[in-house]
């Protein structure tokens, strides 16, 4: 498997799994069910964080057909346009940036319900604007997607979407102006410090390091943890986008997202944990530690296939 | 020169931004529930 068949086969999630967990969040609204709302926010998580494999898959399948030479730059019988596949990619870019801020959404109204125990009327009417609109928009970056794989579809006039070339725009702004890639570089080193600082701090806490400190003390320090994953995450697109040639062949880069979607579901089962409601000077489960022994394991692997981005895939 | 100047200042308002949105989540987990533990 390559990551074009990953992209077909991914490609589904943020419009069908996200569909789904839109459902249950409404039904979860209806029948003002916390259980079906918590259900569905934990959807909303999966799919943000299967969102991005899906998106940087995309470019790769663009490659692919670029190198089969069955790309053209103008109209040509029976071949795809590179415009279309760029449209589709300014639908997919903006869409992915709308499916983040849900996920990051839903995740914090995860991380507050166990401290507060509802979800505030405010945050549901938030959630739920967000979730269609991100809906909508991952429904549009669907069709276009579906223009190019399906020519029977295909309109005779190229497709355009109030996006356009939204994902060329900002890429070709990253790569072309000198402080974008610099700046991008320092605000994702502040983003990983400030992740992998508290992080760190909570696996060693439930380790048995620290047993004074609570864990509800350093519970609450998991928004910065995923503050700092919101900006390595926006800042990592930057880069993504700008040169993704760099990085669409590179297996040092496949190996980070697949630590990055470990290490972000490693998160959400801390999210769930019971051990932070423990008081201090209280011993953590075994699974717990398991689970903190490979958070560990997961943040050093994204460090380690970031910093080997330019070693074994030559990129940069 | 303003190269150096410009990441600097961009760097220092994303983040001044990080720190006020972390400052509002950390004060909105302020009120936390009994029950919730």
């Amino acid at each position: 498997m390559d990551p074009t068949h990953l992209h077909l086969l991914l490609n589904h999630v943020p419009t069908v799994g996200f569909g789904i967990g839109v459902a249950m969040f409404v039904l979860g609204l209806a029948g003002r069910s916390n259980d079906l709302k918590q259900a569905s926010l934990v959807i909303f998580v999966g799919v943000a964080l299967i969102t991005i494999p899906t998106y940087v898959t995309g470019n790769a399948a663009q490659v692919h057909l670029q190198d089969r030479g069955e790309v053209s730059d103008g109209k040509t019988e029976g071949m795809v346009t590179l415009s279309l596949i760029e449209t589709h990619e300014g639908a997919a870019f903006l869409a992915l940036g709308f499916m983040e801020v849900t996920g990051a959404l839903a995740w914090l109204t995860l991380w507050r319900f166990r401290r507060t125990l509802n979800v505030s009327p405010g945050m549901n009417g938030v959630l739920l604007v967000l979730s269609l609109a991100t809906l909508g928009l991952m429904a549009q970056a669907a069709n276009v997607g579906g223009m190019i794989n399906h020519p029977e579809i295909r309109g005779t006039e190229d497709m355009t979407t109030f996006a356009g070339h939204l994902g060329r725009i900002a890429g070709d702004y990253v790569r072309d102006t000198p402080w974008t890639w610099i700046a991008a570089e320092t605000v994702h080193f502040v983003g990983l410090s400030m992740l992998v600082g508290v992080i760190l701090l909570i696996d060693l806490r439930v380790l048995g390091f620290m047993k004074q400190v609570s864990f509800a003390a350093l519970d609450r320090l998991l928004p910065w943890a995923m503050l700092g994953f919101a900006m390595n995450t926006f800042t990592g697109m930057l880069f993504f986008a700008a040169a993704y040639g760099q990085y669409v062949n590179n297996p040092a880069f496949f190996w980070k997202l697949i630590f990055v979607l470990l290490a972000g579901a490693n998160t959400l089962y801390f999210t769930f944990d019971r051990t932070w409601a423990l008081e201090p000077g209280r011993d953590a489960p075994m699974l717990s530690k398991a689970a903190a022994v490979g958070a560990m394991f997961f943040w050093v692997g994204v460090m380690y296939w970031g910093s080997m981005l330019p070693f074994i895939g030559n990129a940069f | 020169m303003p190269l150096a100047l410009t990441v600097f200042f961009v760097v220092l308002g994303v983040t001044v931004v990080v720190a006020i949105v972390g400052y509002l989540i950390d004060r909105s987990a302020g009120h936390e529930s009994k029950e919730g533990r």
